[in-house]
């Protein structure tokens, strides 16, 4: 506990230096602007502004600061446009809607928006102060692992990734396979043998992590919106002068408690993160309120719910990220990938070695909670403001900033037509239903699992077996089958339950 | 289904590319460590393979539902894109800006003399601050002399 308070005094001198207080409220804010625009989720947010922030100059640290404030956010701004317009930013909104909009309907759109904004705050601080208690004690137990374990806890990533996240199992399997083949295009680190590079000189260090993610998700959020663009009138919904209530914390004070610890729980899960946190919760607490409640219709537990479950979900997917270098969301991915552009290789010695970073963006993920409920309950007509930017503008800046963030950093006009291809890949695997967090997750797990499994076999000059020898793995090993078969039994029983009816 | 069948077909076929490649082609000159630079990639192109035959055997009920204006309109910005990717270096940020954002403003439904301001405003807007103020890297194109 010492150790911790320790920590936290350390990251809290990181955290309050003046660049870095600015940063984080520069992050908060630019982050609620992004998540507030329609259609726009923390995920493309955070890939859109990644290039800009990593052009600045900035030491790790504080880029990693306003990086997660740009997370945190648009984790907030994404309820206006859902509760405003019914358009959810991301697949972590989506319950957000269900019961804000229809309370924004009956014309309390500013309870809806004052309330969310308190339980994302909730969530979002019970989150960081777990995170500092359990983050360095994990730290130390993944300090002896080795690489089979590594194998192991990759395996079991992708396993709950596949089996917790999108509709078909196949599918985010197939994506996360796509992100591991993408990351095996380059020279290999090892032998210095080309692969798969087809002796193109601009591909021949790998395809540029900036460029697939603003690729996949920029490009492809750009082609969603100019599809989107065709079809929609969008109707904005008046805020109005409603405001939160006593009678009202009162009402949800559990839900949002027992929400923020089941999505703070569900976000430490490797690949799961925001949507299937908030899922969970709104599903939790409308069987806990049973007939009683009237959710779908505007029920104030039904929006304090997934709003508690995503902002801890964001920062339960910290924890492995600082941790084991492993992401726990499709986001924490792309900040993983921009502590990799600065040479940082997070991981469990990340606590000990690089005490400024870690302790640093804990202490200022305090801040930034902070921050966003002092801008968001007063500014939020600002925010909603936003929502009436047209979309024939909007649209064209998505690719403006996307061009610049690309360019700036890499200075090479062949990414340029890289972006505009796998953006056209990733708006066609949308369409299809498969997600894309897992194609990003695979390809920035897609180096650490090679190395591992090969270090691992170096090491038992090509025996196998060391994959399941040590007890760690082991435990591992039990918990990927324990994932995979979850899910499963849960369709088997409703399956039996809806026959039975 | 038909979608998710003709997509997995096509991966499929890139698959077996992949790991054609994988088995054949990429050879260390000297064997490093028990599985050399090969190995991950075979392995990735089977269990890829294997997902690909399933998702053409067992497709999901999805129809991709493009009407065909949208369709046309997605080439059309598709191409606009490759178009601003082209001019980027050759024209300057600012001139590849206007023309990009003009016309991509006025397609998407935009009045003409709006398109042209806002294509205007953001290409000198953007210039200002991302290159002048924040010192990104830009291309400025012919107006390198003006822009100093």
């Amino acid at each position: 506990m010492n150790e911790v308070l320790l920590g936290l005094s350390h990251g809290f001198s990181v955290a309050f230096m003046p660049t870095n207080l600015m940063l984080v409220l520069l992050g908060c804010f630019a982050g609620t602007l992004i998540g507030a625009l329609p259609g726009i989720g923390p995920i493309n947010g955070v890939a859109i502004l990644l290039p800009i922030a990593y052009s600045f100059g900035l030491p790790p640290e504080s880029a990693l600061i306003l990086l997660a404030g740009i997370y945190y956010g648009a984790e907030y701004g994404g309820r206006i446009s859902s509760i405003l317009l019914n358009v959810p930013g991301d697949a972590g909104a989506v319950m957000s809607t269900l019961d804000g909009n229809p309370m924004a309907k009956k014309g309390e759109a500013g309870r809806a928006l004052s309330l969310s904004a308190i339980a994302s705050f909730v969530g979002g601080t019970l989150a960081v102060v777990l995170l500092a208690m359990f983050g360095p004690m994990l730290a130390k137990f993944a300090v002896k692992f080795n690489p089979s374990d590594y194998v192991a806890l990759m395996i079991f990533a992708f396993a709950s990734l596949s089996s917790l996240v999108g509709k078909n199992a196949i599918k985010s399997l197939f994506a996360a396979l796509i992100g591991l083949m993408l990351a095996s295009i380059g020279i290999d680190a090892n032998t210095g043998v080309a692969r798969f590079t087809f002796g193109i000189p601009d591909i021949l260090a790998g395809i540029d992590f900036l460029v697939v993610v603003i690729g996949l998700f920029g490009m492809a959020e750009l082609f969603h919106l100019v599809e989107q663009q065709i079809r929609g009138n969008l109707k904005l919904l008046p805020i109005g002068k409603s405001f939160v209530s006593f009678k009202d914390l009162m009402l949800v004070k559990w839900t949002i408690l027992r929400s923020s610890l089941i999505g703070f729980f569900v976000g430490v899960l490797p690949g799961t993160g925001a949507s299937v946190a908030s899922a969970i919760t709104y599903g939790t607490e409308k069987r806990l309120v049973g007939d009683k409640g009237d959710f779908g219709n505007g029920d104030p537990r039904g929006l304090a719910a997934p709003e508690a479950a995503n902002n801890a979900s964001a920062g339960g997917a910290m924890v492995p990220m600082l941790t084991l270098g492993i992401p726990g969301s499709g986001t924490t991915a792309i900040l993983l990938g921009a502590l990799l552009l600065f040479n940082v290789q997070p991981g469990p010695l990340m606590f000990e070695q690089r005490p400024e970073i870690a302790w640093g963006l804990i202490a200022s993920m305090f801040i930034g909670n902070f921050a966003l409920l002092l801008i968001n309950l007063p500014l939020v007509g600002m925010f909603a403001r936003l929502l009436t930017i047209p979309q024939q503008y909007l649209t064209p800046m998505i690719a403006v900033l996307a061009f610049i963030g690309v360019y700036s950093v890499v200075g090479n006009p062949f990414d340029l037509y890289m972006i505009i291809g796998l953006g056209i890949l990733g708006w066609i695997l949308r369409k299809l239903d498969f997600s894309l967090a897992p194609v990003i997750l695979g390809f920035v797990l897609g180096h650490i699992f090679e190395d591992n499994l090969r270090r691992a076999l170096s090491i038992s000059a090509g025996d196998w077996s060391i994959l399941y020898q040590s007890n760690n793995a082991v435990v591992l090993y039990i918990m990927t089958i324990f994932i995979i078969l979850v899910p499963m039994f849960v369709k088997m029983y409703k399956k039996r339950v809806s026959k039975n009816n | 289904m038909i979608a998710d069948r003709i997509f997995a077909g096509i991966s499929l076929l890139l698959i077996i590319g992949y790991g054609y490649i994988a088995f054949y082609v990429i050879k260390a000159p000297f064997q490093y460590d028990p599985l050399g630079p090969e190995s991950w990639p075979k392995i990735l192109a089977v269990v890829s393979g294997l997902s690909a035959l399933y998702l053409i055997l067992k497709p999901d009920n999805i129809s991709l539902d493009i009407s065909k204006s949208v369709f046309i309109r997605l080439i059309t910005v598709t191409i606009l894109l490759f178009g601003y990717s082209f001019a980027y270096e050759p024209l300057g940020f600012i001139i590849a800006t206007f023309l990009f954002c003009g016309l991509f403003a006025r397609l998407l439904g935009a009045n003409t003399l709006n398109s042209i301001y806002f294509g205007l405003g953001l290409g000198i807007f953007g210039y200002v601050l991302c290159a002048i103020i924040l010192e990104l890297n830009l291309p400025a194109g012919p107006l390198e002399s003006l822009l100093g």
